[in-house]
């Protein structure tokens, strides 16, 4: 098979995964020997017809698999054209793609072709060459395959910027049911061993500078939303165990897009969860950046997202009792609690008010989204706030995008109430407000 | 219109007066600005700097003053487009040679040498500013900025070709179908960018 077709099914059967970004975090220094370098922030390349970012060559070893996970285009059981790479011509691709500026590197997973170790071996020959051979210092992620051995699992983290080890499904019942093979034991054994295997190994490189980098960019995940029925509380509660317990830089959620037509998965005509996946990751952003806990943006007795409003606003709006935050005496932390300041914004905030205090337009010309900010700061122009009706400030904090989403239900197993407002035709602006109006708990 | 004749003496001055006067990043700020496309950003320079000597280097952190916040934008605007040129910036291999093309609004060739230097160590590469005519070259590890009228480009060899195409293939492969969003792709991807990306000329 030639290289075009190749590149054309692995491509296809890889493009699921959702992780996409780079990271500078490595370590890996181009002593001018080799080709190839990192760059701190991440570097998107180009974006997908589909408005996704592209960074790097994001593609299967092989999409030959003997398992028969449910969900997956490229289970056993499913007539697909079958492809692999040899390791030499992968290392081959990849470097002429970096050469070219098209990526920042190899983004490399696999179906389980025989064996997990089979498959691991075959992935590690990809990555000696690229190091090795070809003295590749650009970004590698790779993805480690469940049940491999510890030590095929160290040998790819001495190779690889990030590791990962996807988690799959929210729930081990889930897992069960539709993943069989992969059990539980299977994924979090080697998520603990690259957790720990990275910590010592930054504690050795304080002492030793020459040891050798173990997964300078951490560990990450990913999870399919909308192919089971776990709420999004449990979902957010989930990754924010993995993040403590894990010390994950990343999770992914990825919408299920049906693939395959199966009994236990929702239907083909059923559309993807987009604003859910969307709403998971603005709560995921809460978590890691806006330190919020997750029992802070849901709860077991609200355990869905607002489809109106993002999870920040929505805290917001019912948490009256922490507003207004004055912009010229509060700290980081409660400032990142406003709706329309973001860590940039506070960041500047605490910067400028040094030298005087701070007016709605100083903050405007700060990047403060004043539309949705003002309800909530005492600022110079405003020292005792702004008395507006809740109609206003629901109107304000709307979503625009919950109504690009159309017919879209947000959760296949979302709770009664919300469905008549989203199935069917779009909700209208008015009726949206009415819905957001009615829900709120105090008077504001 | 008043036109002021460039005094190299007293330019000189005021260029070392900056650093005492106002701080190192006052200075990195101006020469940004002034590398930036922002209109009129003599003037809008010269309104900042009369602060600066009067406030010192606080007022950097003035970053919502109506003097201060209009150059930091334009700063922000050419680190920005730079950043974004470190991932679009598309290069072919002529003979061994790479050679890119791009065409920025703002003059960014000078944020992209570094970088560009330290990605390819052991290759020689040719990057050209169609807006600004300036090329940058890399040759046996030295770096050199020249401009450049105009560059002709012969046509493409078959193994380059093969690259292109296979990049063009993984390209229209990666988009999920029934998540089409040409909007989204637009707001991330300007359409300004695409001539010179060899997976986006032919969706002009």
């Amino acid at each position: 098979m030639d290289l075009m077709r190749k590149l054309a099914i692995l491509t296809e059967s890889a493009k699921y995964d959702a992780a996409c970004t780079s990271s500078g975090a490595s370590a890996r220094q181009n002593r001018g020997d080799g080709i190839g370098s990192t760059i701190a922030a991440g570097c998107c390349h180009t974006f997908s017809a589909d408005g996704r970012c592209v960074t790097l060559l994001k593609v299967l070893m092989s999409n030959e698999c003997v398992y028969d996970c449910r969900y997956c285009v490229n289970r056993r059981s499913n007539e697909v054209e079958r492809a692999s790479f040899t390791p030499r011509e992968l290392a081959e691709l990849t470097l002429e793609f970096y050469r070219r500026n098209y990526i920042e590197g190899l983004f490399l997973s696999s179906g389980v072709c025989g064996s997990p170790d089979g498959t691991m071996e075959r992935m590690i020959r990809t990555l000696e060459l690229l190091r090795y051979d070809h003295r590749f210092y650009g970004y590698i992620h790779a993805k480690a395959i469940p049940g491999a051995s510890p030590e095929l699992v160290e040998r790819m983290g001495l190779l690889a910027d990030r590791l990962s080890v996807n988690i799959e499904l929210p729930s081990e019942a889930s897992l069960r049911l539709l993943a069989p093979h992969k059990t539980r034991a299977a994924i979090l054994g080697p998520m603990a061993q690259i957790a720990r295997t990275a910590r010592q190994n930054r504690q050795e490189l304080v002492r030793y500078r020459h040891t050798p980098v173990f997964a300078a960019a951490g560990q990450a995940t990913q999870m399919i939303i909308g192919a089971t029925p776990e709420s999004d509380y449990q979902i957010l509660r989930l990754a924010e165990g993995l993040y403590r317990k894990y010390a994950l830089k990343r999770v992914f959620y990825s919408a299920y897009i049906p693939a395959v037509a199966d009994s236990l998965l929702p239907t083909p005509d059923q559309k993807p969860p987009l604003l859910r996946e969307h709403r998971l990751y603005q709560a995921d952003f809460l978590l890691r950046q806006y330190h919020f806990a997750a029992d802070e943006v849901l709860s077991a007795e609200h355990p869905h997202f607002s489809p109106y409003l993002d999870p920040k606003c929505s805290w917001a709006l019912y948490h009256p009792q922490h507003f207004p935050v004055d912009v010229q005496t509060a700290d980081y932390r409660t400032l990142l609690r406003v709706p329309g300041i973001g860590p940039k914004s506070a960041r500047r905030i605490l910067d400028a008010r040094r030298a005087g205090s701070l007016s709605n337009a100083d903050l405007g010309r700060m990047g403060v989204v004043l539309r949705r900010a003002r309800y909530f700061i005492l600022t110079r122009d405003q020292p005792t706030g702004v008395k507006l009706g809740r109609e206003a400030i629901a109107r304000a904090l709307l979503d625009p995008a919950a109504f690009s989403h159309g017919a879209e239900q947000l959760s296949l197993f979302a709770p009664p109430r919300l469905e008549p407002a989203i199935s069917g035709a779009a909700p209208t602006l008015p009726e949206a407000v009415e819905e957001v109006i009615a829900s709120l708990p105090h008077p504001l | 219109m008043h036109i002021v004749a460039t005094d190299r003496e007293k330019a000189e001055r005021v260029r070392a007066s900056i650093p005492e006067k106002i701080g190192l990043e006052a200075l990195t700020l101006v020469e940004d600005v002034f590398l930036s496309c922002m209109s009129d950003r003599e003037l809008a320079l010269l309104r900042f700097l009369r602060l600066g000597y009067r406030a010192g280097p606080v007022v950097l952190s003035m970053h919502g003053h109506p003097r201060v916040a209009p150059v930091l934008g334009a700063q922000r605007a050419l680190l920005g487009e730079a950043h974004l040129y470190k991932g679009f910036t598309r290069f072919a291999d002529y003979g061994g040679t790479l050679v890119g093309i791009i065409q920025p609004k703002n003059c960014v060739l000078p944020h992209l040498a570094r970088h560009f230097a330290l990605r390819y160590p052991n290759e020689d590469f040719l990057l050209y500013d169609k807006t600004y005519h300036l090329a940058l070259s890399h040759r046996g590890h030295v770096l050199d900025l020249q401009p450049v009228d105009s560059l002709q480009l012969a046509p493409i060899d078959e193994r380059e070709a093969r690259y292109q195409a296979l990049w063009k293939q993984f390209y229209r492969t990666i988009a999920i179908e029934g998540r089409e969003n040409p909007r989204c792709r637009m707001t991330h991807l300007p359409k300004r960018y695409w001539a010179e990306m060899v997976e986006m000329r032919e969706l002009f």
